[in-house]
């Protein structure tokens, strides 16, 4: 496999760290090497945050991702989108919430700029808002196919208190439904 | 080869679980961003195993209670960043003076005062040297990656109690939050690799606690253990009493610097990346390393050869290695995340003043692209 890199950015409070943690710690049990890297403000909520993650079989030495090497990038915050964008590659796809985020018409031809209410999905089809990191995490991964789903999923509930895994899964399996629909 | 195991963390919480596996049994600090994960950490674990960690009223209070600690004979840390750093400056010096052991952990962040709090920078490696007023020989290590935040932190706590004197791991804001792979050695060879402070079990009255060969560390027996002696901040005495008699005190701070310099080689440990074949030299530590061993990868693919000099304990420096650097290579570019304080440094021990420096201090971690840019102007 070829290195993967993706990008996650939101505001300060939203929870896109955890799914940088999940993708990282997945591919180092599948056995290649994983590292997430966290750029945030010192504005505790509120401030624009950036989750960078790459996946590859080789050793990683840099961990953050370099500008115009991101295969796939996702935003549920508008001023963290305005401010990451420019790192996607010519032709890559940008996942974003359209209630939040809006990119222009150019923005529109350079990148392949997917619509997806992952806010809405994690609120009012999951139930709890906190599950938008996994909502996330299953649209990445539905895009990017970097990893086993079963290995990815495993992880995941690893790192989630069991009284809510089965919350979490069924806001992973919405993610995966929703990207595939939205790939149709 | 001896076994190892594979964890998945980040730098602070591996710097964290390093304490706990090394012996230590207290930690005491004040939550500071990008440190603050250190303090969790502990603050899960230590309970659990009987030993204790405390948020105080403040940083001062962090490293006092610490070296309190250490002054009772535990293996002791706190943790902190820059500005706690500046805070506990005066008891880090008395830790020096009283020759009490101590971790201390520092993710550095973006400065002078609260500077840039959640970016990386490399800015308190001068402070690192003397964080106090005085003469004193730091003992300053540094991790350049994140299996290296476990490493370093276990042998800080090592070389604290063989040298009996505050040691500093560095750490910086992405070793400290960045999370992925580590390749560790196993507790078991942790806790094999414990040699516990040197104690003094003569008759009570015999006991000298700073009356030691000059290139030695002093003898401090736990405190109640039957073994009455003074610590002071004060020049002091054999038996830790103050005075001011003119031979003591010119013995003392002279043992406090031989102490460290005439055992340089337990304390050195160095990386070199490539070096063999290279044409150009670039030295850089932490998580500069990291940008620099990626651009020496890519410059060699270029064709440009390329290598890479880490000092992993940045004080004492490795004075002779450096020299040696310095009269082999012709083109040096020195690369920190600062304005060049370890590049004084360099400049001292390779008695040269011709060498580049790629610097950055606005938060923002170098990219490889940074570095194979300066290293194609310059060369």
């Amino acid at each position: 496999m070829s290195r993967i890199v993706m990008r996650f950015t939101g505001v300060g409070g939203q929870g896109v760290l955890l799914a940088g943690e999940i993708f990282a710690a997945a591919k180092i049990k599948d056995g290649g090497y994983g590292v997430k890297t966290a750029t945030y403000t010192s504005q505790v909520r509120g401030g624009p945050t950036v989750v960078d993650i790459q996946l590859d079989d080789k050793e990683i030495w840099y961990p953050y991702a370099i500008d115009g090497q991101i295969d796939f990038m996702l935003s549920v915050a508008d001023k963290s989108y305005q401010l990451f964008k420019s790192g996607v590659k010519e032709g890559g796809t940008i996942v974003i919430e359209p209630n939040l985020v809006h990119p222009t018409d150019e923005d529109r031809k350079k990148w392949n700029i997917v619509e997806i209410p992952i806010i809405t999905i994690a609120k009012e089809e999951v139930g709890n808002v906190i599950t938008q990191s996994v909502v996330a995490l299953a649209i990445a991964n539905t895009y990017t196919k970097a990893l086993d789903e079963k290995v990815l999923v495993d992880t995941m509930l690893s790192k989630v208190p069991p009284k809510v895994h089965e919350l979490n899964l069924k806001a992973y399996e919405l993610g995966k439904k929703y990207a595939l629909e939205s790939m149709k | 080869m001896s076994e190892v195991r594979e964890v998945i963390s980040s730098g602070n919480d591996l710097a964290a679980r390093a304490a706990v596996d090394a012996g230590c049994t207290f930690f005491a600090g004040y939550p500071l961003t990008p440190s603050s994960e250190v303090m969790h950490t502990v603050s899960d674990l230590l309970p659990a195993i009987g030993g204790t960690a405390i948020q105080m009223e403040d940083e001062i209070a962090g490293v006092a209670a610490a070296i309190g600690a250490g002054m009772s004979g535990v293996r002791s840390l706190t943790a902190t960043s820059g500005p706690g750093m500046s805070l506990k400056a005066e008891n880090l010096g008395l830790a020096q003076m009283a020759e009490v052991p101590v971790v201390v952990v520092n993710v550095m962040r973006g400065g002078p005062s609260t500077g840039l709090p959640t970016r990386v920078a490399q800015g308190d490696v001068a402070q690192a040297k003397n964080p106090s007023h005085g003469d004193y020989k730091s003992i300053t290590l540094c991790a350049g990656t994140l299996a290296e935040c476990y490493t370093e932190t276990v042998r800080a706590f090592n070389l604290a109690d063989r040298f009996m004197q505050p040691v500093i791991v560095l750490l910086d804001e992405t070793l400290g939050h960045m999370h992925g792979k580590a390749i560790l050695p196993t507790v078991e060879e942790v806790k094999a690799g414990i040699v516990p402070r040197k104690t003094f079990d003569g008759p009570a009255e015999e006991y000298k606690p700073y009356g030691v060969a000059q290139d030695e560390p002093a003898v401090l027996n736990p405190m109640f253990t039957g073994y009455r002696y003074n610590f002071t901040g004060l020049h002091h005495d054999a038996d830790g009493f103050p005075t001011e008699e003119i031979e003591t005190c010119r013995k003392l701070i002279d043992r406090l610097f031989a102490k460290v310099d005439e055992h340089k080689d337990e304390i050195e440990l160095n990386e070199e990346y490539m070096l063999d074949d290279a044409d150009i030299l670039i030295i850089g530590y932490g998580s500069a390393s990291l940008a620099i061993k990626e651009a020496v990868n890519e410059l060699r693919e270029a064709g440009i050869k390329a290598g890479l000099f880490r000092p992993i304990t940045l004080w004492p420096s490795p004075e002779e290695r450096l020299y040696e650097l310095g009269q082999k290579f012709d083109k040096v570019l020195s690369v920190e995340l600062n304005q060049g304080q370890y590049l004084e440094e360099i400049q001292r021990c390779m008695g040269r003043r011709d060498i580049q420096k790629l610097v950055k201090t606005n938060g923002r971690p170098f990219s490889p692209a940074d570095i194979i840019e300066k290293v194609k102007e310059v060369f």
